[in-house]
Protein backbone atom coordinates (compact mmCIF):
# COMPACT_ATOMS: atom_id res chain seq x y z
CA UNK A 1 0.00 0.00 0.00
CA UNK A 2 1.18 3.51 -0.61
CA UNK A 3 0.52 6.26 1.57
CA UNK A 4 0.70 8.65 -1.15
CA UNK A 5 -1.68 7.12 -3.46
CA UNK A 6 -4.25 7.07 -0.61
CA UNK A 7 -3.62 9.84 0.45
CA UNK A 8 -4.06 11.85 -2.52
CA UNK A 9 -6.99 9.72 -3.85
CA UNK A 10 -9.49 10.20 -0.58
CA UNK A 11 -7.88 14.06 -1.14
CA UNK A 12 -9.39 14.01 -4.70
CA UNK A 13 -12.81 12.70 -3.37
CA UNK A 14 -13.30 14.58 -0.23
CA UNK A 15 -12.34 18.15 -2.21
CA UNK A 16 -14.80 18.31 -4.72
CA UNK A 17 -18.52 20.03 -3.68
CA UNK A 18 -20.62 17.03 -5.36
CA UNK A 19 -18.93 14.72 -2.87
CA UNK A 20 -19.91 17.01 0.37
CA UNK A 21 -23.28 17.74 -1.38
CA UNK A 22 -24.30 13.95 -1.52
CA UNK A 23 -23.03 13.47 1.61
CA UNK A 24 -25.20 16.24 2.78
CA UNK A 25 -27.87 14.76 1.40
CA UNK A 26 -26.89 11.44 3.53
CA UNK A 27 -26.71 13.30 6.14
CA UNK A 28 -30.78 14.75 5.83
CA UNK A 29 -32.16 11.03 4.82
CA UNK A 30 -30.48 9.54 7.74
CA UNK A 31 -31.44 11.96 10.23
CA UNK A 32 -34.75 12.04 9.12
CA UNK A 33 -35.40 8.93 8.18
CA UNK A 34 -34.85 7.91 11.78
CA UNK A 35 -38.06 8.51 12.77
CA UNK A 36 -39.34 5.64 11.15
CA UNK A 37 -38.98 2.15 13.05
CA UNK A 38 -36.88 0.46 10.86
CA UNK A 39 -33.18 1.40 11.13
CA UNK A 40 -31.13 1.98 7.95
CA UNK A 41 -33.53 2.74 5.14
CA UNK A 42 -32.13 4.34 2.78
CA UNK A 43 -28.49 5.48 3.63
CA UNK A 44 -26.96 1.81 2.76
CA UNK A 45 -28.58 2.27 -0.88
CA UNK A 46 -27.10 5.55 -1.35
CA UNK A 47 -23.19 4.78 -0.21
CA UNK A 48 -23.93 1.80 -2.66
CA UNK A 49 -24.75 4.47 -5.45
CA UNK A 50 -21.92 6.48 -4.33
CA UNK A 51 -19.68 3.34 -4.58
CA UNK A 52 -20.50 3.20 -8.03
CA UNK A 53 -19.83 7.17 -8.70
CA UNK A 54 -16.33 7.20 -7.18
CA UNK A 55 -15.24 3.63 -7.66
CA UNK A 56 -15.81 3.79 -11.28
CA UNK A 57 -13.19 6.88 -11.68
CA UNK A 58 -10.50 4.98 -9.86
CA UNK A 59 -8.21 3.86 -13.14
CA UNK A 60 -10.43 3.94 -16.00
CA UNK A 61 -10.84 7.71 -16.51
CA UNK A 62 -6.87 7.86 -15.04
CA UNK A 63 -5.94 5.22 -18.10
CA UNK A 64 -7.74 7.55 -20.65
CA UNK A 65 -6.76 11.11 -19.53
CA UNK A 66 -3.00 10.16 -19.72
CA UNK A 67 -2.22 11.10 -15.57
CA UNK A 68 -1.83 7.24 -15.17
CA UNK A 69 1.09 7.03 -17.98
CA UNK A 70 2.46 9.98 -15.92
CA UNK A 71 1.87 8.16 -12.80
CA UNK A 72 3.85 5.38 -13.79
CA UNK A 73 6.94 6.61 -14.80
CA UNK A 74 7.13 7.17 -10.73
CA UNK A 75 9.12 4.45 -8.89
CA UNK A 76 5.48 2.90 -7.44
CA UNK A 77 4.73 -0.81 -8.49
CA UNK A 78 1.62 -0.95 -10.24
CA UNK A 79 0.14 -3.25 -8.33
CA UNK A 80 0.08 -1.30 -5.55
CA UNK A 81 -0.39 1.41 -7.25
CA UNK A 82 -4.12 -0.12 -8.24
CA UNK A 83 -4.74 -1.56 -4.40
CA UNK A 84 -3.97 1.96 -2.62
CA UNK A 85 -6.38 3.61 -5.28
CA UNK A 86 -8.54 1.27 -4.49
CA UNK A 87 -8.31 1.68 -0.38
CA UNK A 88 -8.56 5.66 -0.88
CA UNK A 89 -11.89 5.40 -2.98
CA UNK A 90 -13.33 2.97 -0.18
CA UNK A 91 -11.95 5.16 2.58
CA UNK A 92 -13.44 8.09 0.97
CA UNK A 93 -17.09 6.20 0.77
CA UNK A 94 -17.02 4.90 4.40
CA UNK A 95 -16.15 8.41 5.62
CA UNK A 96 -19.45 8.52 3.64
CA UNK A 97 -21.39 5.68 5.37
CA UNK A 98 -19.74 6.96 9.15
CA UNK A 99 -21.44 10.18 8.25
CA UNK A 100 -24.79 8.87 7.42
CA UNK A 101 -24.35 6.21 10.27
CA UNK A 102 -23.87 9.21 12.84
CA UNK A 103 -26.87 10.89 11.49
CA UNK A 104 -29.24 7.64 12.21
CA UNK A 105 -28.04 7.53 15.71
CA UNK A 106 -28.07 10.94 16.48
CA UNK A 107 -31.83 10.88 14.94
CA UNK A 108 -32.98 8.13 17.06
CA UNK A 109 -31.18 9.86 20.07
CA UNK A 110 -33.65 13.02 19.14
CA UNK A 111 -36.89 11.44 17.66
CA UNK A 112 -37.03 7.61 19.21
CA UNK A 113 -35.20 8.14 22.33
CA UNK A 114 -33.55 4.69 21.89
CA UNK A 115 -30.97 3.27 20.02
CA UNK A 116 -30.91 -0.29 18.53
CA UNK A 117 -26.77 -0.43 18.47
CA UNK A 118 -26.63 -3.70 17.17
CA UNK A 119 -28.61 -3.68 13.92
CA UNK A 120 -27.64 -0.21 12.45
CA UNK A 121 -24.02 -1.40 13.59
CA UNK A 122 -24.48 -4.58 11.48
CA UNK A 123 -25.97 -2.67 8.67
CA UNK A 124 -23.17 -0.41 8.85
CA UNK A 125 -20.24 -3.24 8.79
CA UNK A 126 -22.64 -4.57 6.18
CA UNK A 127 -22.37 -1.33 3.81
CA UNK A 128 -18.27 -1.21 4.56
CA UNK A 129 -18.06 -5.18 3.10
CA UNK A 130 -20.56 -4.62 -0.18
CA UNK A 131 -18.88 -0.96 -1.05
CA UNK A 132 -15.73 -2.63 -1.05
CA UNK A 133 -17.01 -5.34 -3.73
CA UNK A 134 -18.70 -2.80 -5.64
CA UNK A 135 -15.12 -1.04 -6.04
CA UNK A 136 -13.37 -4.26 -6.48
CA UNK A 137 -15.37 -5.44 -9.32
CA UNK A 138 -14.94 -1.75 -10.78
CA UNK A 139 -11.65 -1.54 -10.85
CA UNK A 140 -11.55 -5.22 -11.73
CA UNK A 141 -13.79 -4.26 -15.21
CA UNK A 142 -11.32 -1.22 -15.03
CA UNK A 143 -8.17 -3.37 -15.47
CA UNK A 144 -9.11 -4.53 -18.64
CA UNK A 145 -11.06 -1.56 -20.30
CA UNK A 146 -10.63 1.96 -20.10
CA UNK A 147 -12.67 5.45 -19.28
CA UNK A 148 -15.94 4.64 -17.59
CA UNK A 149 -16.50 1.33 -19.21
CA UNK A 150 -16.09 -0.36 -15.82
CA UNK A 151 -20.03 0.95 -14.79
CA UNK A 152 -21.19 0.22 -18.19
CA UNK A 153 -19.99 -3.72 -18.16
CA UNK A 154 -20.96 -3.64 -13.66
CA UNK A 155 -24.60 -2.38 -14.82
CA UNK A 156 -24.91 -4.54 -18.10
CA UNK A 157 -24.15 -7.71 -15.83
CA UNK A 158 -26.32 -6.62 -12.69
CA UNK A 159 -29.01 -5.80 -14.88
CA UNK A 160 -28.45 -8.86 -17.17
CA UNK A 161 -28.22 -11.73 -14.63
CA UNK A 162 -31.43 -10.40 -13.25
CA UNK A 163 -33.50 -10.65 -16.42
CA UNK A 164 -31.92 -14.03 -16.78
CA UNK A 165 -32.73 -15.07 -13.96
CA UNK A 166 -36.69 -13.94 -14.74
CA UNK A 167 -36.25 -15.56 -18.08
CA UNK A 168 -35.34 -19.10 -16.37
CA UNK A 169 -38.53 -18.60 -13.94
CA UNK A 170 -40.77 -17.72 -16.97
CA UNK A 171 -39.75 -20.40 -19.25
CA UNK A 172 -39.78 -23.04 -16.84
CA UNK A 173 -43.67 -22.09 -15.70
CA UNK A 174 -44.22 -22.42 -19.89
CA UNK A 175 -45.25 -25.83 -21.43
CA UNK A 176 -42.65 -27.20 -24.05
CA UNK A 177 -39.62 -28.90 -23.76
CA UNK A 178 -37.42 -26.44 -22.35
CA UNK A 179 -40.30 -25.39 -19.62
CA UNK A 180 -40.07 -29.65 -19.06
CA UNK A 181 -35.84 -29.47 -18.75
CA UNK A 182 -35.83 -26.28 -16.70
CA UNK A 183 -38.45 -27.64 -14.20
CA UNK A 184 -36.15 -30.84 -13.97
CA UNK A 185 -32.93 -29.13 -14.27
CA UNK A 186 -32.61 -26.61 -11.28
CA UNK A 187 -28.65 -26.50 -12.18
CA UNK A 188 -29.04 -23.35 -14.17
CA UNK A 189 -31.43 -21.19 -11.76
CA UNK A 190 -28.58 -22.39 -9.23
CA UNK A 191 -25.99 -21.07 -11.20
CA UNK A 192 -27.51 -17.66 -11.81
CA UNK A 193 -28.59 -17.63 -8.48
CA UNK A 194 -24.96 -17.88 -7.11
CA UNK A 195 -23.53 -16.00 -9.40
CA UNK A 196 -25.95 -13.04 -8.31
CA UNK A 197 -25.49 -13.49 -4.84
CA UNK A 198 -21.51 -13.44 -5.21
CA UNK A 199 -21.13 -10.70 -7.11
CA UNK A 200 -24.55 -8.38 -6.59
CA UNK A 201 -25.45 -9.45 -3.37
CA UNK A 202 -28.40 -8.47 -0.75
CA UNK A 203 -27.12 -7.88 2.55
CA UNK A 204 -28.87 -9.45 5.41
CA UNK A 205 -30.66 -7.68 8.50
CA UNK A 206 -28.30 -8.39 10.87
CA UNK A 207 -24.61 -9.72 11.10
CA UNK A 208 -23.80 -12.60 9.06
CA UNK A 209 -20.03 -13.73 9.63
CA UNK A 210 -20.35 -16.07 6.64
CA UNK A 211 -21.92 -12.93 4.35
CA UNK A 212 -19.23 -10.81 5.41
CA UNK A 213 -16.27 -13.45 4.38
CA UNK A 214 -18.28 -14.61 1.32
CA UNK A 215 -18.35 -10.76 0.02
CA UNK A 216 -14.71 -10.01 1.38
CA UNK A 217 -13.33 -13.31 -0.26
CA UNK A 218 -14.96 -12.50 -3.31
CA UNK A 219 -13.58 -8.71 -2.95
CA UNK A 220 -10.20 -10.19 -2.47
CA UNK A 221 -10.11 -12.35 -5.74
CA UNK A 222 -11.07 -9.44 -7.85
CA UNK A 223 -8.60 -6.86 -6.55
CA UNK A 224 -5.75 -9.76 -7.24
CA UNK A 225 -7.59 -10.56 -10.85
CA UNK A 226 -7.14 -6.94 -11.29
CA UNK A 227 -3.36 -6.09 -10.58
CA UNK A 228 -2.74 -9.19 -11.98
CA UNK A 229 -4.19 -7.81 -15.39
CA UNK A 230 -3.21 -4.19 -14.64
CA UNK A 231 0.70 -5.68 -14.28
CA UNK A 232 1.12 -6.38 -17.73
CA UNK A 233 -1.28 -3.57 -19.69
CA UNK A 234 0.11 -1.52 -21.76
CA UNK A 235 -0.62 1.89 -21.41
CA UNK A 236 -0.47 3.69 -24.82
CA UNK A 237 0.98 7.12 -24.47
CA UNK A 238 -0.54 9.80 -26.26
CA UNK A 239 -3.22 6.78 -27.40
CA UNK A 240 -6.58 9.40 -26.70
CA UNK B 1 16.52 13.65 -2.05
CA UNK B 2 19.16 11.40 -0.66
CA UNK B 3 21.86 11.51 -3.54
CA UNK B 4 23.04 8.03 -2.34
CA UNK B 5 21.66 6.52 -5.55
CA UNK B 6 24.40 5.61 -8.22
CA UNK B 7 24.85 8.26 -10.82
CA UNK B 8 24.04 7.04 -14.41
CA UNK B 9 26.75 4.98 -15.64
CA UNK B 10 25.65 3.13 -19.07
CA UNK B 11 23.10 5.29 -19.68
CA UNK B 12 20.09 3.83 -21.91
CA UNK B 13 20.34 1.23 -23.95
CA UNK B 14 17.94 -0.45 -27.27
CA UNK B 15 18.94 -3.24 -29.51
CA UNK B 16 16.77 -4.42 -32.43
CA UNK B 17 13.64 -2.85 -30.69
CA UNK B 18 10.51 -3.83 -32.15
CA UNK B 19 6.83 -3.13 -31.73
CA UNK B 20 3.65 -3.78 -33.85
CA UNK B 21 0.22 -3.03 -33.46
CA UNK B 22 -1.59 -6.18 -34.90
CA UNK B 23 0.06 -7.04 -38.62
CA UNK B 24 1.04 -3.33 -38.34
CA UNK B 25 4.88 -2.91 -37.28
CA UNK B 26 5.62 0.64 -35.87
CA UNK B 27 9.05 -0.26 -34.81
CA UNK B 28 11.09 -2.22 -36.86
CA UNK B 29 14.48 -3.05 -35.44
CA UNK B 30 15.54 0.61 -33.20
CA UNK B 31 19.05 0.57 -32.12
CA UNK B 32 19.76 4.08 -30.27
CA UNK B 33 22.11 4.50 -26.91
CA UNK B 34 21.77 7.49 -25.10
CA UNK B 35 25.29 7.91 -22.76
CA UNK B 36 25.04 9.82 -19.15
CA UNK B 37 25.59 13.51 -19.95
CA UNK B 38 24.51 13.47 -23.40
CA UNK B 39 21.45 15.13 -24.97
CA UNK B 40 19.61 12.81 -28.08
CA UNK B 41 17.10 14.10 -30.04
CA UNK B 42 14.54 12.22 -31.89
CA UNK B 43 12.85 13.26 -35.05
CA UNK B 44 11.02 12.01 -37.42
CA UNK B 45 7.70 13.04 -39.12
CA UNK B 46 4.30 11.73 -37.80
CA UNK B 47 3.67 8.42 -37.81
CA UNK B 48 7.71 7.55 -37.60
CA UNK B 49 7.26 5.60 -34.52
CA UNK B 50 8.24 8.31 -32.44
CA UNK B 51 5.60 8.02 -29.28
CA UNK B 52 5.68 4.13 -29.69
CA UNK B 53 9.22 4.35 -29.21
CA UNK B 54 8.96 6.68 -26.25
CA UNK B 55 6.25 4.60 -24.76
CA UNK B 56 8.58 1.48 -25.23
CA UNK B 57 11.09 3.03 -22.76
CA UNK B 58 9.26 4.19 -20.37
CA UNK B 59 7.58 0.99 -20.25
CA UNK B 60 4.05 1.75 -21.08
CA UNK B 61 4.05 -0.29 -24.32
CA UNK B 62 5.78 -3.81 -24.14
CA UNK B 63 8.00 -4.20 -27.38
CA UNK B 64 7.20 -7.71 -29.74
CA UNK B 65 11.40 -8.29 -29.73
CA UNK B 66 14.78 -6.71 -28.66
CA UNK B 67 16.05 -5.09 -25.51
CA UNK B 68 15.78 -1.93 -23.38
CA UNK B 69 18.11 -1.58 -20.39
CA UNK B 70 18.71 1.58 -18.69
CA UNK B 71 21.94 1.73 -16.59
CA UNK B 72 22.40 -2.31 -17.47
CA UNK B 73 18.46 -2.54 -15.42
CA UNK B 74 15.06 -3.75 -17.66
CA UNK B 75 13.15 -0.36 -18.22
CA UNK B 76 10.61 -0.99 -15.92
CA UNK B 77 12.47 -1.68 -12.87
CA UNK B 78 11.57 0.52 -10.09
CA UNK B 79 15.14 1.06 -9.54
CA UNK B 80 15.28 2.55 -12.64
CA UNK B 81 11.90 4.78 -12.29
CA UNK B 82 13.28 6.15 -9.12
CA UNK B 83 15.55 7.77 -11.30
CA UNK B 84 13.51 8.54 -14.36
CA UNK B 85 12.05 11.70 -15.35
CA UNK B 86 9.39 12.04 -18.25
CA UNK B 87 7.96 15.75 -19.35
CA UNK B 88 4.73 14.73 -21.38
CA UNK B 89 3.47 16.47 -24.36
CA UNK B 90 0.42 17.69 -22.66
CA UNK B 91 -0.08 17.69 -19.15
CA UNK B 92 -3.22 15.62 -17.80
CA UNK B 93 -4.06 15.69 -14.19
CA UNK B 94 -6.97 15.95 -11.98
CA UNK B 95 -7.58 19.99 -12.74
CA UNK B 96 -8.90 20.83 -8.99
CA UNK B 97 -5.73 20.23 -7.90
CA UNK B 98 -3.38 23.33 -7.31
CA UNK B 99 0.14 23.27 -8.62
CA UNK B 100 1.60 23.26 -5.52
CA UNK B 101 -0.60 20.20 -4.78
CA UNK B 102 -0.13 18.17 -8.00
CA UNK B 103 3.88 18.64 -7.62
CA UNK B 104 3.93 17.79 -3.39
CA UNK B 105 1.79 14.55 -4.89
CA UNK B 106 3.98 13.32 -7.84
CA UNK B 107 7.27 14.36 -4.96
CA UNK B 108 6.06 12.07 -3.05
CA UNK B 109 5.49 9.11 -5.43
CA UNK B 110 9.25 9.39 -6.24
CA UNK B 111 10.02 9.63 -2.75
CA UNK B 112 11.34 13.01 -2.63
CA UNK B 113 12.85 13.71 0.78
CA UNK B 114 12.41 16.95 2.44
CA UNK B 115 9.23 17.76 -0.01
CA UNK B 116 8.19 21.16 1.11
CA UNK B 117 11.60 22.67 0.31
CA UNK B 118 11.90 21.18 -2.81
CA UNK B 119 8.57 21.77 -4.31
CA UNK B 120 8.62 24.75 -3.59
CA UNK B 121 12.12 25.77 -4.74
CA UNK B 122 11.03 23.72 -8.31
CA UNK B 123 8.35 26.10 -8.41
CA UNK B 124 10.24 29.11 -8.28
CA UNK B 125 13.05 27.74 -10.52
CA UNK B 126 10.55 27.57 -12.99
CA UNK B 127 8.99 30.67 -12.38
CA UNK B 128 5.53 29.18 -11.48
CA UNK B 129 5.81 30.47 -7.95
CA UNK B 130 2.95 32.27 -7.88
CA UNK B 131 0.65 30.19 -9.41
CA UNK B 132 1.49 27.62 -6.99
CA UNK B 133 -1.68 27.97 -4.99
CA UNK B 134 -3.76 28.13 -8.68
CA UNK B 135 -5.54 25.08 -9.73
CA UNK B 136 -4.21 23.73 -12.60
CA UNK B 137 -7.64 23.78 -14.35
CA UNK B 138 -6.36 27.95 -14.45
CA UNK B 139 -3.09 27.13 -15.53
CA UNK B 140 -2.31 27.89 -18.93
CA UNK B 141 -0.80 25.34 -21.89
CA UNK B 142 2.75 26.90 -21.26
CA UNK B 143 2.33 26.79 -17.16
CA UNK B 144 1.02 23.25 -17.16
CA UNK B 145 4.31 22.72 -19.29
CA UNK B 146 6.41 24.36 -17.02
CA UNK B 147 4.94 22.48 -13.79
CA UNK B 148 5.59 19.35 -16.19
CA UNK B 149 9.08 19.73 -15.96
CA UNK B 150 8.75 20.40 -12.51
CA UNK B 151 7.32 16.92 -11.77
CA UNK B 152 10.12 15.47 -13.92
CA UNK B 153 13.12 16.78 -12.20
CA UNK B 154 11.51 17.18 -8.57
CA UNK B 155 13.93 14.09 -7.75
CA UNK B 156 17.34 14.86 -10.09
CA UNK B 157 16.51 11.85 -12.57
CA UNK B 158 19.57 10.37 -14.39
CA UNK B 159 17.62 9.34 -17.29
CA UNK B 160 15.54 12.31 -18.65
CA UNK B 161 12.67 11.73 -20.95
CA UNK B 162 10.99 15.07 -22.90
CA UNK B 163 7.89 14.65 -25.18
CA UNK B 164 8.20 18.40 -27.02
CA UNK B 165 8.89 20.00 -23.92
CA UNK B 166 8.45 23.36 -25.49
CA UNK B 167 5.38 23.45 -26.77
CA UNK B 168 3.02 26.33 -25.81
CA UNK B 169 6.07 28.00 -23.98
CA UNK B 170 6.74 31.30 -24.34
CA UNK B 171 10.59 32.76 -25.62
CA UNK B 172 11.65 33.06 -22.07
CA UNK B 173 10.04 29.27 -20.94
CA UNK B 174 12.10 28.03 -24.14
CA UNK B 175 15.26 29.59 -22.91
CA UNK B 176 14.39 28.47 -19.65
CA UNK B 177 13.80 24.52 -21.02
CA UNK B 178 17.18 25.15 -22.57
CA UNK B 179 19.19 25.96 -19.89
CA UNK B 180 17.04 23.02 -17.50
CA UNK B 181 18.63 20.51 -19.79
CA UNK B 182 22.14 21.84 -19.85
CA UNK B 183 21.65 21.62 -16.48
CA UNK B 184 21.17 18.13 -16.88
CA UNK B 185 23.64 17.22 -19.32
CA UNK B 186 26.11 18.95 -16.78
CA UNK B 187 24.96 17.09 -14.04
CA UNK B 188 25.60 13.95 -15.93
CA UNK B 189 21.86 12.81 -17.01
CA UNK B 190 21.06 11.11 -20.35
CA UNK B 191 18.17 12.84 -22.17
CA UNK B 192 16.39 11.79 -24.99
CA UNK B 193 14.25 14.48 -26.70
CA UNK B 194 11.71 14.14 -29.20
CA UNK B 195 10.64 16.92 -30.68
CA UNK B 196 9.50 18.57 -33.70
CA UNK B 197 11.07 21.55 -33.58
CA UNK B 198 14.48 21.14 -35.87
CA UNK B 199 16.07 24.71 -34.59
CA UNK B 200 15.51 23.63 -30.64
CA UNK B 201 17.17 20.20 -31.39
CA UNK B 202 19.62 21.59 -32.96
CA UNK B 203 20.72 23.83 -30.01
CA UNK B 204 20.45 21.24 -27.12
CA UNK B 205 21.34 17.75 -28.88
CA UNK B 206 24.62 16.65 -29.02
CA UNK B 207 23.31 13.64 -31.73
CA UNK B 208 20.43 13.32 -33.46
CA UNK B 209 18.28 10.08 -34.61
CA UNK B 210 16.12 10.73 -37.61
CA UNK B 211 13.35 8.10 -37.16
CA UNK B 212 11.11 7.09 -40.64
CA UNK B 213 8.74 4.33 -41.41
CA UNK B 214 9.57 2.38 -37.59
CA UNK B 215 13.74 2.22 -38.49
CA UNK B 216 16.54 4.82 -37.71
CA UNK B 217 16.76 6.63 -40.64
CA UNK B 218 20.07 8.60 -40.24
CA UNK B 219 22.11 9.15 -37.02
CA UNK B 220 23.95 12.57 -36.76
CA UNK B 221 26.47 13.76 -34.78
CA UNK B 222 25.81 17.96 -34.12
CA UNK B 223 28.78 18.43 -31.31
CA UNK B 224 30.97 16.45 -28.99
CA UNK B 225 31.91 17.07 -25.52
CA UNK B 226 35.60 17.08 -25.74
CA UNK B 227 35.66 18.35 -29.78
CA UNK B 228 34.75 21.21 -32.01
CA UNK B 229 33.76 21.30 -35.44
CA UNK B 230 34.14 24.22 -37.47
CA UNK B 231 33.42 24.83 -41.38
CA UNK B 232 36.10 26.72 -43.28
CA UNK B 233 34.22 28.60 -46.71
CA UNK B 234 36.62 28.98 -49.22
CA UNK B 235 36.76 30.94 -52.75
CA UNK B 236 36.71 28.75 -55.44
CA UNK B 237 40.40 27.27 -57.18
CA UNK B 238 41.46 25.90 -53.94
CA UNK B 239 43.79 22.58 -53.80
CA UNK B 240 40.97 19.97 -52.82
CA UNK B 241 43.62 17.14 -52.24
CA UNK B 242 45.84 19.14 -49.80
CA UNK B 243 42.68 20.55 -47.67
CA UNK B 244 40.90 17.09 -47.58
CA UNK B 245 44.56 16.44 -46.18
CA UNK B 246 45.13 19.03 -43.61
CA UNK B 247 41.07 19.02 -42.46
CA UNK B 248 41.12 14.94 -42.44
CA UNK B 249 37.96 15.53 -45.11
CA UNK B 250 36.85 16.41 -48.48
CA UNK B 251 35.88 20.00 -49.48
CA UNK B 252 31.97 19.53 -50.35
CA UNK B 253 31.43 23.11 -52.78
CA UNK B 254 33.53 25.44 -51.37
CA UNK B 255 33.05 24.36 -47.51
CA UNK B 256 35.40 21.79 -45.55
CA UNK B 257 34.09 20.53 -42.18
CA UNK B 258 36.92 19.91 -39.06
CA UNK B 259 37.33 18.70 -36.13
CA UNK B 260 39.80 19.97 -33.55
CA UNK B 261 40.23 19.95 -29.61
CA UNK B 262 41.14 23.43 -29.29
CA UNK B 263 40.69 26.41 -30.27
CA UNK B 264 44.27 27.03 -30.95
CA UNK B 265 44.01 24.22 -33.34
CA UNK B 266 41.41 26.24 -35.54
CA UNK B 267 43.56 28.91 -35.97
CA UNK B 268 46.27 26.66 -36.66
CA UNK B 269 44.42 24.53 -39.17
CA UNK B 270 43.42 28.07 -40.71
CA UNK B 271 46.61 29.18 -41.33
CA UNK B 272 47.76 25.63 -42.53
CA UNK B 273 44.81 25.50 -45.34
CA UNK B 274 45.95 29.56 -46.28
CA UNK B 275 49.34 28.10 -47.00
CA UNK B 276 48.08 26.02 -49.79
CA UNK B 277 46.65 29.17 -52.12
CA UNK B 278 43.27 29.07 -50.46
CA UNK B 279 41.13 32.08 -50.05
CA UNK B 280 39.77 31.46 -46.95
CA UNK B 281 36.65 33.66 -46.24
CA UNK B 282 34.83 32.41 -43.29
CA UNK B 283 35.23 30.17 -40.15
CA UNK B 284 32.71 28.96 -37.75
CA UNK B 285 31.87 26.25 -35.50
CA UNK B 286 29.74 24.19 -37.51
CA UNK B 287 26.37 23.18 -36.98
CA UNK B 288 24.19 20.55 -39.08
CA UNK B 289 21.44 21.88 -40.88
CA UNK B 290 18.74 19.43 -39.49
CA UNK B 291 16.15 21.00 -41.83
CA UNK B 292 18.01 19.93 -44.83
CA UNK B 293 18.85 15.94 -43.52
CA UNK B 294 15.31 16.29 -42.41
CA UNK B 295 14.23 16.72 -45.42
CA UNK B 296 16.81 14.35 -46.98
CA UNK B 297 15.22 11.43 -44.76
CA UNK B 298 11.87 11.93 -44.08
Amino acid sequence: MNGVVVAETVRRCVTSIAYWAFVALLAIISLGLARFDRPGTAWPSLVSLLAYIIGCTAIGPEFSSGTLQLILTKPVNRSVYLVSRVAGVVSAIWIAALIAFSFELLGRVLWVGAVRLDIIGAILINTFVDTLLICALLVFFASFTRAYFNIVIYMVLMIGLGVAQGMVSMFRSMSGTLGAWLATHDIVDRILASINSNLFPDAPPRLDWHWLLMIASNAAIAIVAACFIFRRREVPYGAD
Amino acid sequence: MSRSLPRAERGVQVRALKKSFGSHAVLQGIDLDVAPGEVVGLIGPNGAGKTTLMSCLLAFLHPNAGEITIDGLPNDDLRVRRRTGFVPERMNFDRRATGYSFLRYMAGLARVGNRETKVRAMLERLGIAGAADRRLSQYSRGMLQRIGMCQALIHDPDFLFLDEPTSGLDPNGVLLVRDLIAEQKQRGAAVLLNSHQLAEVGKVCDRVFFLNRGVIGREETLRHADRIVIAITMLPGFDANAIARIAGNAPKENVVIATVETEADIAQMVREVIATGAGVIDVRKHTADLEGIFRGVA
